[in-house]
């Protein structure tokens, strides 16, 4: 049984620390996420615990954690569902060359950078029980992943979100997020294969016949969830938690089918139908709890396992910053020379590359997976979670050095009010309170 | 082809199918590099309590109920703890099957001998006939001259099949 006054009193202490520390970062024009995700990192111990041990040990005992981690985990599975809802699968078939060719380089060009990185790294900060290609496949997901949300929050509060960079750089992520989750679902796949009972061409047969599923027969369902919606412009209860049902459901098979629990709410969320009104009424009755709440704990539960301590000795902040400069590069650099190549003027293309290069919470649920599942070890995750505070934090100052707003706005042409609508409801529930 | 499909066409086959290819030989070479041994996991501990009180410091790591250690590696660098235990942590460094620590205990310990910032000294080695889920070594005072180290022996818990696999 969980100890309810030490778990309440974690929840009080994490969500007064987060909004602090989130509403601090705001007023230094950054995304509120950052703020949150450094909370996560002060309340762990690389500084609470390292200043007030026992004050720590008191408020965080190793016993009450899973408890914490349960609820945060529950929290990522409903974010992972408001991120899906978010991806329009649509607004992909139709982007430009520019946006085929930025997309994608900005996934190859991480990946491999970060898979020559692992051939520096694994010898120094894994081990054998590690294969070199799950921890080189792993690196590549985690340095290629862009944080949609927090993405969409930025171009938001920057008004570019119908600027041709704003939405390039949206549909961009999206991409990247998907496949970036693809990746991550194979090597979690691979793993859990070699070490379970299932052969892996079952397993993959059962993840292949749980999207089709999905997608002609659940899909179908919730088609019909829209159509009630526009007949009585809302609801009922009972069937918002039949969706709510869909999507826990959604994540126990993908989780019973050996990826992530994660993965399922994700693919839940993108198969919704995407009416921008009927997205957001969804994201309404959904984002409160889930932004204010739940995802504070997810960034507690990350700093309690992110020791900066851990990085001992020159070698490892050597690590560390090699980590940050092939993750900047590969995203940044990559992004902004297929921008160039793609015909844009050289700062548009380096503004996309900047906001590629944005990580943050994704890159946080990735790293706790690749800790879970042991693909990396507890340095290499701390290394790794600095990397995306600071390609986070990176993302505005140097978005308005290089890109500003008489460049960004009136001049590039606008896309359909129906999209911005949809993204603007987006940030506001996905990336919004959060970031 | 237009001008602009072929510099789209020329620009991707550089710029995504060259790389891609190049991460193949990438993971291709790769597969020839060794990491260090895996200790990572849970380790029973298996030594005589009444020569653990003998050392400075001994009696705080006989004072651990189950004797359980569990080991957070990183590389060859470590983290050492005793999760049902004293505030009793270590760093150490593993050089090939050889692991190397110094335990040092919680301000305030209960040892009357061990003050003074004594630390016990860790040395042990991974046993690789025994699947890498065998430790062998000894605990001993270095600030101690006339005191004896003690032998251990420590047993993986959970199986290293948990990990990332190969």
């Amino acid at each position: 049984m969980p100890n309810l006054f030490t778990l309440v009193l974690q929840i009080t202490v994490i969500l007064a620390v987060c909004r602090l520390v989130g509403s601090l970062f705001r007023k230094f024009h950054q995304p509120r996420v950052v703020g949150e995700m450094f909370a996560g990192i002060l309340l762990g111990p690389s500084l609470l615990g390292w200043i007030a041990p026992q004050f720590s040990a008191y408020l965080f005992p190793p016993s009450s954690l899973g408890f914490l981690n349960a609820l945060s985990q529950v929290g990522v599975v409903i974010f992972m569902f408001l991120v899906g809802l978010g991806i329009n699968p649509k607004e992909l078939k139709h982007q430009s060359h520019a946006a085929v060719l930025v997309s994608h380089v900005s996934i190859t060009a991480p990946f491999v950078l970060a898979s020559l990185l692992a051939l520096y790294l694994y010898p120094r900060v894994s081990d054998d029980s590690v294969s070199f290609t799950n921890f080189a496949l792993f690196m590549g997901a985690a340095m290629s992943i862009t944080a949609f949300p927090v993405l969409a929050r930025i171009l938001n509060e920057r008004d570019m979100m119908q600027t041709r960079l704003g939405t390039i750089a949206i549909a961009c992520a999206a991409v990247d997020d998907v496949t970036g989750w693809c990746i991550l679902a194979y090597i979690v796949v691979l793993i859990r294969a070699a070490h379970g009972t299932a052969s892996i061409w079952m397993t993959l047969g059962g993840i292949l016949l749980f999207v089709v599923i999905m997608i002609y027969g659940v899909r179908f369902l919730l088609q019909g969830l829209e159509r009630t919606f526009h007949k009585y412009g809302e609801i009922s209860e009972n069937r918002m938690a039949f969706l709510l049902l869909l999507a826990l459901g959604s994540a126990l098979c993908t989780e019973r089918l050996g990826i992530h629990l994660l993965f399922g709410s994700f693919l839940m969320g993108a198969i919704m139908p995407k009416e921008p009104k009927f997205v957001r009424y969804i994201l309404d009755r959904f984002e409160t709890i889930t932004i204010t709440l739940l995802l504070p704990l997810f960034f507690a539960f990350t700093g309690l396992r992110t020791n900066v301590g851990l990085l001992k000795g020159p070698a490892m902040w050597f690590y560390c910053g090699l980590i940050i400069l092939v993750a900047t590069s590969g995203k940044l650099g990559g992004s902004t020379i297929a921008g160039r190549l793609s015909g844009m003027p050289l700062r548009e293309a380096a503004g996309l590359g900047t906001l590629m290069n944005t990580r943050g919470l994704m890159e946080l649920v990735i790293l706790n997976i690749g800790l879970d599942i042991k693909v990396i070890s507890p340095a290499l995750f701390s290394m790794m979670v600095l990397m995306a505070l600071f390609t986070t934090f990176m993302t505005t100052p140097v978005l308005e050095w290089i890109c500003p707003d008489r460049i960004l706005r009136p001049e590039f042409g606008k896309v359909p009010a129906k999209e911005a609508q949809l993204q603007g409801s987006i940030m506001e529930s996905t990336g919004g309170s959060a970031a | 082809m237009s001008g602009s499909n072929r510099n789209f066409v020329l620009a991707y086959a550089f710029l995504v199918i060259l790389p891609l290819v190049g991460l193949a030989g990438i993971l291709k070479a790769g597969r020839s590099l060794t990491a260090p041994i895996s200790i990572d996991g849970l380790w029973t501990l298996r030594v005589d309590s009444t020569q653990l009180d003998s050392l400075p410091c001994g009696k705080v790591l006989a004072a651990v109920p189950d004797k359980t250690i569990a080991i957070a590696q990183s590389g060859r660098t470590f983290v050492l703890t005793f999760p049902s235990g004293q505030k009793l942590t270590a760093s150490g460094t593993l050089d090939g099957t050889t692991l190397r620590a110094f335990l040092t205990p919680p301000e305030g310990s209960s040892d009357n001998n061990c003050a003074d910032g004594h630390q016990l000294s860790l040395l042990a080695s991974v046993d690789r006939k025994a699947g890498s889920n065998l430790l062998n070594g000894t605990l001993s005072a270095p600030d101690c001259q006339s005191c004896a180290s003690v032998g251990f022996h420590a047993e993986r818990q959970a199986p290293v099949a948990s990990k990332g696999g190969h």
